[in-house]
């Protein structure tokens, strides 16, 4: 069944997992980055517009609450991009279907997720919806990494085996399957291709 | 109107409060959780209760309250608020009632026009809808998936986007300036392109026929 064998049984030089390490932090920063360039200088351009009510007359208060209120939806949207970044709202309650779904939504993409409702934990399931989102998410992409397949149409199938989590990804290819090993390796789960392309993760829970 | 409200961050629930009373209505109650608010209503009577939809008893408190609330007072509208304009809790609410629901922002209701409008609309019995969110349904960002939608014509997918966000007929022929009989034969023509020929009534066809439509934009699709 299993064709090749896991990334990480050939990296002796370690050379993937500092790629996996570098990776992470450069996300980090990118997600700082958004913060500072974002909400932090509307959020003190509206400490300027704020003080500049004050000079002007209360004939225009109205419309000038209803342009500070735009502005402060636009600073929640911005925030709500970060907290996407960190860990998704819709992944801590609702699980990595729904979370996965809600992804394929807003990026309009071609993604089918198959599940049962079970739950696996914040750690398993952030693992595995990053290694998706990477794969999936022009956000996540690296500098480096190859300029993603047009329309990309895969399909997820989400489901417990014993004490494991067990991912069956269709229509991924190799580059999900070294980012779903990326994510999943250091969690003890194991990565293999299938002949026919599909993609078969299990990780043991927690 | 008389209005209950459930939210468990104190500081939101002490700003919507002042709004509500500015806007003229009458508080029957404010408590920071579901099991809470059952026991208010249990005493008093409101025309529509306000619940956060992430409150106690987690996760998500303000959706599984509102389904015994609806069992219990089926003509009590509800308005659910969020930092999340999700369709899948869109769904969810569509799921416990087609009649008299709400779902918006928490920053979307930051005026007394906009929570007076969107309270009376619930209260008449519409589903009002975030309009970014039924706005982000209708027009995917990208990719031409093939779906049944798609055999729509613009002015019928500017009709369903109208029905999306709850509008009455009326609300959506005064919006589009046409007649309220042009939108009801748009609306005929939805119902059949999405094969709504059911006996179902027609506000139910409507919330099918937006439920479809998130179902062909959403994962299965």
């Amino acid at each position: 069944m299993t064709t090749r064998p896991p990334d990480s049984d050939r990296d002796p030089s370690g050379e993937r997992l500092r790629h996996t390490e570098a990776r992470r932090w450069r996300h980090r920063r990118k997600l700082e980055r958004r913060l500072h360039d974002g909400a932090s200088l509307r959020l003190s351009a509206m400490s300027l517009r704020l003080g500049l009510l004050t000079e002007q007359g209360p004939g225009e208060l109205p419309e000038r609450v209803g342009e500070l209120q735009d502005e402060l939806h636009a600073v929640l949207q911005e925030l709500r991009a970060v907290a996407n970044g960190i860990y998704p709202p819709l992944l801590d309650e609702a699980g990595l279907a729904p979370a996965l779904r809600e992804l394929a939504d807003r990026l309009g993409l071609r993604l089918a997720v198959v599940s049962t409702d079970e739950r696996f934990g914040a750690v398993l399931e952030g693992a595995s919806y990053t290694a998706l989102a990477e794969y999936l998410d022009p956000e996540y992409r690296d500098a480096d990494d190859p300029e993603p397949e047009e329309e990309p149409l895969v399909g997820v199938d989400i489901r417990r085996e014993d004490d494991a989590l067990v991912l069956a990804v269709v229509g991924g290819g190799h580059r999900c399957a070294v980012l779903i090993r990326d994510q999943v390796g250091p969690l003890g789960g194991l990565v293999t291709e299938e002949p026919t392309g599909q993609i078969i993760v299990r990780v043991p829970c927690e | 109107m008389r209005v209950a409200l459930a939210e468990d961050g104190v500081l939101f629930r002490e700003g919507l409060l002042m709004l509500l009373r500015a806007a003229g209505h009458e508080i029957v109650g404010a408590v920071g959780g579901g099991d809470e608010l059952v026991a208010l209503l249990a005493t008093e009577h409101a025309d529509v209760a306000i619940l956060d939809i992430r409150m106690p008893p987690e996760p998500d408190g303000g959706l599984t309250t509102a389904e015994r609330l609806r069992v219990s007072y089926p003509d009590m509208g509800l308005l659910f608020l969020s930092h999340y304009a999700e369709s899948h809790y869109l769904i969810r609410i569509l799921e416990i009632g087609t009649v008299g629901v709400g779902y918006r922002l928490k920053e979307k209701v930051g005026s007394v026009d906009v929570l007076t409008d969107t309270l009376d609309r619930i209260q008449a019995g519409e589903v009002v809808i975030e309009p970014m969110l039924a706005k982000r349904l209708v027009e995917r960002p990208k990719g031409s998936r093939k779906s049944v939608v798609d055999t729509l014509s613009e002015r019928e997918t500017d009709v369903l986007r109208l029905m999306a966000e709850g509008r009455s007929n009326g609300g959506i022929a005064g919006l589009l300036f046409v007649s309220p009989k042009a939108v009801e034969k748009h609306i005929a023509n939805i119902f059949g392109k999405l094969g709504l020929h059911t006996d179902a009534s027609e506000n139910n066809r409507r919330v099918l026929a937006v439920l479809t439509y998130l179902r062909s934009q959403g994962a299965e699709g």
